[in-house]
């Protein structure tokens, strides 16, 4: 019995199976259920085999679970254990949590990787038509076609999703929406979400914290925008918020700032002063009332805070690729968390900041346009050094085959044509220049299906052939064109890995031929005789064009050694 | 006649008055002056062109568009959008009508994300066909010109160096949001030479004028949708060679009908439609055939599937020379009875009406002014030059 090799990890007695009584055991591998006084095992299943459980709903007189697996089969389980329902609940609990627990281990993996690849095919009729020529006919392995023929599907699905930049309106932009009974409805998109996430992450803590264990999501977002942190008049000292902690670490954040202070020799914040002309022209600083404390002051603060956090939210992203971070903006150094200015600068950033300032001051002074000493962009062109310009003009001299003419007869030429031309008087409609058979048979011939049109004649072959024909035609074509971009794609072969790769591409074409081509040929010559030649024909060249470069190769390689 | 407020909004009128816009000279001809601009800065563009620079003739450029908010204003008739798409259909026809070996992509930008709606691809057709489609997006959001740039980016950097890549953007709002700095992007697109032009539809933005500035690009606002139109052909034209281009050897195949021995062609499909869902390959019997691997293909250019080849038709690599090789510009003279009518289209010129007229350096011979615009954008060929033999070889190798 396979029980005694395997750890029993639960053993419920008085489970009913389909009407017959019996023992439920859940080793470390599987689920068993074992029959009453028999040795047998009725039912097994794999953990890897199952999808789901359901359990009955509470309140229903029979305790059940129930187990799905990725087949589609379910199986059934009634506990009747003879205390009473209680224990029976509490039976199936039991089993309910240990198998909540061990299914995650052994869901498979590759279960979700064949699902994705079974929607890729079906969605990709092409994709699905090169897989079941090339894999089916074992021409290529499946692990080769994957990777290779289909990577550009299976890529698509993991090109990356782009940053969005968080817009200083965000916030403002979730229009609530009345309903009806003195309500407000704001709907909230997973944009604005990552913006509130990236602007306030304390906000992105909270939600960490408290959803999914203590709140669900809509109660979160309904507790946010509820909480005066939201609104404009923030009195949160007094609610017990969820949110009044993530006022209280902004305002930290803002002290800190205000610490640290703007790197930037060039810039001067009290500039942004208010200031208004006075009488006689002179400036007045309007003098700030601090004992203010209203609610303007509060909202401006408000709004600068804002402003302040969206800003940041762009900057706290770590530059990607190792861009060099002291070349750009003295202002990208990272804000050290400790808020005090960095005093220890190395002397390199600081001799750039220097330079930077001096560029900056220059930038500002000069115009460059005004100045004449600047040269035009036209000479900053590269130039072209073409040593004898008619070589491009005129196509390769055959040399001999010319005939030279000289001056004179050019000359006598051009005045003979002359003469000619002055005695074209008039040309009468009647004077007949070609004799009427002759008109007619050059008709005959240039019209479709003569001897000069023989074109024609296979445009309306190719109407005979009957679609399904075709469409085989089509999908070989296909087949063959993704092996051959892979073949082709090897030359130069550099390298060991990509020798190697040319030779089982090689390979695969010849497998190919004799896969698919060979037996289509085959089936031609039964059915349809006329076309069967031409129809291949084509196929048949371009495989040679692949195997006579592949033999060129191996020449050459051998010629080296 | 109702004598309206000066003073009244346009709005309560209730119909535009746009006789008001056009304006009368001296002479009471009708004069627009934006026309007059168009014409004096290409005439500026026609002088500074000279032969024998070193030009990026491979061109590979990304177009983004700016598909936000801003492009459903209504200053440009119908909407900024729809005039965008119907000169962005003529803009793809005329570039490779003058660029054969050239490739286009096309990137919008919108809802702060950018979108690549076309491919790297030399087929004029497509990308005509994902254009018109625009018609139809919605314009909601705001642009992220760095998402754009940097999607336009992660395709360009894997070009071969001899690639001239370029990307020109179209810009109708006054703002971008961007999730991280985008003085870094500039920085990396300077260091892999994409020059970049935009063209503004608003207001002259720095951000923008810092890009063009750095890449080497231009950038230019509208003025109207002829001065538009104007503005995007500029970009027809191959820019000078960036500094990093390398020059190297291509290697290009020149297809051919097939031989036959036999009196029968036989039929065969084309690769380029084989896995196109509308219209699968045909078997017909004409094509051009690939001289690597034989596989077959509709149309020239075209990269062969197979092998990777550059099929091109000698045609196409003669069209780049007109902009190696270009015609000699003009001399404006005034019109002085010269001659009584004009060489190329036989015109007889009227004292009042011509007043400039145009007389070639090597042959001699006085053009108009329609047929010197014309020999310059379109046929790049002097009429005098190229009917005496004597000169035509001249006008090359003097330049």
């Amino acid at each position: 019995m396979t029980t005694s090799s395997e750890d029993v990890l639960l053993q419920v007695p008085q489970v009913k199976y389909k009407k017959g009584d019996g023992t439920l055991f859940l080793m470390d591998s599987r689920l068993a259920w074992m029959v009453e006084n028999r040795d047998t095992v009725a039912v097994s299943h794999l953990y890897a085999d199952i999808k789901t459980q359901k359990i009955s709903p509470e309140g229903k007189s029979k305790i059940q679970l129930q187990v799905v697996l990725h087949s589609g089969v379910s199986s059934t389980f009634h506990f009747t254990n003879r205390n009473g329902a209680q224990a029976q609940a509490q039976d199936r609990d039991r089993v309910k949590e240990l198998l909540q627990n061990l299914l995650p281990k052994f869901k498979r993996k590759v279960d979700r990787e064949l699902e994705e690849k079974n929607k890729l095919l079906s969605t990709n009729p092409s994709l699905l038509q090169l897989y079941k020529d090339l894999v089916m006919t074992e021409v290529v392995s499946s692990e080769e076609f994957w990777a290779q023929h289909a990577s550009q599907y299976t890529q698509k699905k993991n090109a990356q999703s782009q940053e969005i930049g968080v817009s200083g309106a965000f916030l403002a932009d979730i229009k609530p929406q009345t309903d009806g009974c003195n309500g407000l409805k704001y709907n909230i998109t997973a944009d604005i979400i990552e913006c509130i996430f990236k602007t306030y992450p304390a906000v992105k803590k909270k939600y960490v914290e408290h959803v999914p264990a203590k709140l669900t999501e809509s109660q979160f977002w309904t507790k946010f925008f509820q909480s005066h942190y939201f609104h404009r008049d923030r009195k949160y000292a007094e609610s017990k918020d969820v949110f009044t902690e993530c006022g209280k670490i902004d305002d930290q954040e803002m002290k800190k700032d205000i610490q640290n202070g703007v790197d930037d020799p060039l810039v001067d914040i009290t500039e942004f002063d208010d200031k208004f002309i006075d009488e006689g022209y002179g400036t007045q600083l309007e003098k700030s009332n601090v004992g203010n404390g209203t609610v303007s002051q509060a909202m401006i603060k408000r709004f600068n805070q804002h402003s302040i956090m969206v800003l940041k939210a762009t900057k706290s992203k770590p530059p990607e690729n190792n861009v060099p971070q002291n070349g750009i903006e003295p202002k990208q150094q990272v804000l050290h968390p400790n808020g005090a200015v960095p005093a220890t600068r190395t002397l390199e950033e600081s001799n750039n900041l220097h330079k930077s300032k001096k560029q900056r001051i220059h930038e500002k002074i000069s115009y460059d346009d005004l100045d004449t000493s600047i040269d035009c962009k036209q000479n900053s062109i590269a130039q072209l050094n073409l040593s004898k310009v008619e070589r491009y003009l005129h196509g390769p001299m055959p040399g001999s085959a010319i005939e030279h003419l000289s001056p004179n007869d050019v000359a006598a030429a051009s005045r003979n044509m002359h003469q000619e031309l002055k005695q074209w008087r008039s040309r009468l409609p009647t004077s007949a220049l070609v004799s009427p058979a002759a008109a007619v048979g050059a008709l005959g011939e240039l019209s479709p299906g003569g001897a000069l049109m023989r074109g024609f004649q296979e445009q309306s072959l190719a109407q005979l052939v009957p679609p399904d024909i075709e469409k085989e035609v089509r999908n070989l074509y296909l087949g063959l064109c993704e092996l051959l971009s892979h073949f082709w794609k090897c030359f130069p072969a550099t390298s060991q890995a990509s020798e190697q790769k040319l030779v089982k591409m090689h390979e695969a074409l010849h497998r190919f031929h004799s896969a698919k081509i060979k037996p289509f040929e085959d089936k031609l010559i039964r059915e349809l005789s006329p076309l069967s030649h031409n129809l291949t024909k084509h196929l048949n060249q371009l495989l040679n064009a692949a195997y006579q470069k592949f033999s060129t190769w191996q020449k050459m390689k051998m010629n080296h050694r | 006649m109702d004598e309206e407020d000066p003073k009244e909004y346009r709005w309560e009128t209730g119909y535009e008055k746009t006789w008001e816009v056009i304006q009368e000279d001296d002479d009471g001809f009708l004069e627009a002056s934006v026309a007059d601009i168009i014409q004096k800065s290409k005439r500026k563009r026609q002088a500074l062109k000279q032969g024998h620079a070193k030009l990026g003739m491979m061109r590979h450029l990304y177009i983004v568009i700016d598909c936000s908010d801003s492009m459903s204003g209504q200053d440009l008739k119908p909407t900024r959008l729809l005039c965008t798409v119907k000169l962005m259909e003529a803009f793809i026809e005329e570039f490779f009508d003058q660029n054969p070996i050239s490739q286009l992509g096309i990137i919008i930008m919108h809802n702060k994300r950018a979108e690549k709606i076309s491919e790297l691809a030399g087929n004029g057709r497509k990308h005509a066909k994902a254009v018109k489609a625009l018609n139809r997006t919605s314009l909601v959001g705001e642009p992220s010109l760095q998402n754009g740039l940097e999607l336009a980016l992660k395709s360009l950097k894997l070009l071969p160096s001899h690639a001239s890549r370029e990307i020109l953007v179209v810009m109708g709002s006054l703002t971008t949001c961007d999730p991280t700095d985008i003085n870094v992007t500039i920085e990396n697109l300077k260091t892999e030479g994409v020059r970049c032009c935009v063209i503004g539809l608003a207001a002259e933005v720095h951000v923008c004028r810092h890009l063009a500035n750095e890449t080497g690009g231009t950038y230019n606002v509208i003025l109207e949708d002829s001065h538009y139109k104007d503005l995007l052909f500029q970009n027809v034209d191959p820019p000078p060679a960036a500094v990093c281009l390398e020059s190297s050897l291509i290697k290009m195949g020149f297809p051919h009908q097939m031989a036959t021995e036999g009196t029968e062609d036989p039929l065969t499909m084309c690769m380029c439609h084989i896995d196109s869902a509308d219209e699968g390959s045909k078997l017909t019997t004409g094509g051009y055939y690939c001289p690597q691997c034989n596989s077959k293909y509709c149309e020239l250019p075209v990269e062969c599937r197979s092998c990777g080849l550059t099929l091109v038709s000698a045609p196409h690599l003669a069209r780049s020379y007109h902009h190696l090789f270009p015609a000699a510009n003009y001399k404006e003279l005034p019109y002085e009875h010269q001659s009584a009518i004009c060489f190329a289209c036989q015109k007889s010129f009227i004292a009042d009406n011509d007043k400039q007229v145009y007389e070639c350096n090597n042959c001699k011979k006085i053009f108009c002014t329609d047929c010197d615009m014309f020999i310059h954008d379109t046929l790049h060929t002097c009429p005098g030059c190229a009917t005496n033999l004597a000169t035509f070889q001249m006008s090359h190798s003097s330049q």
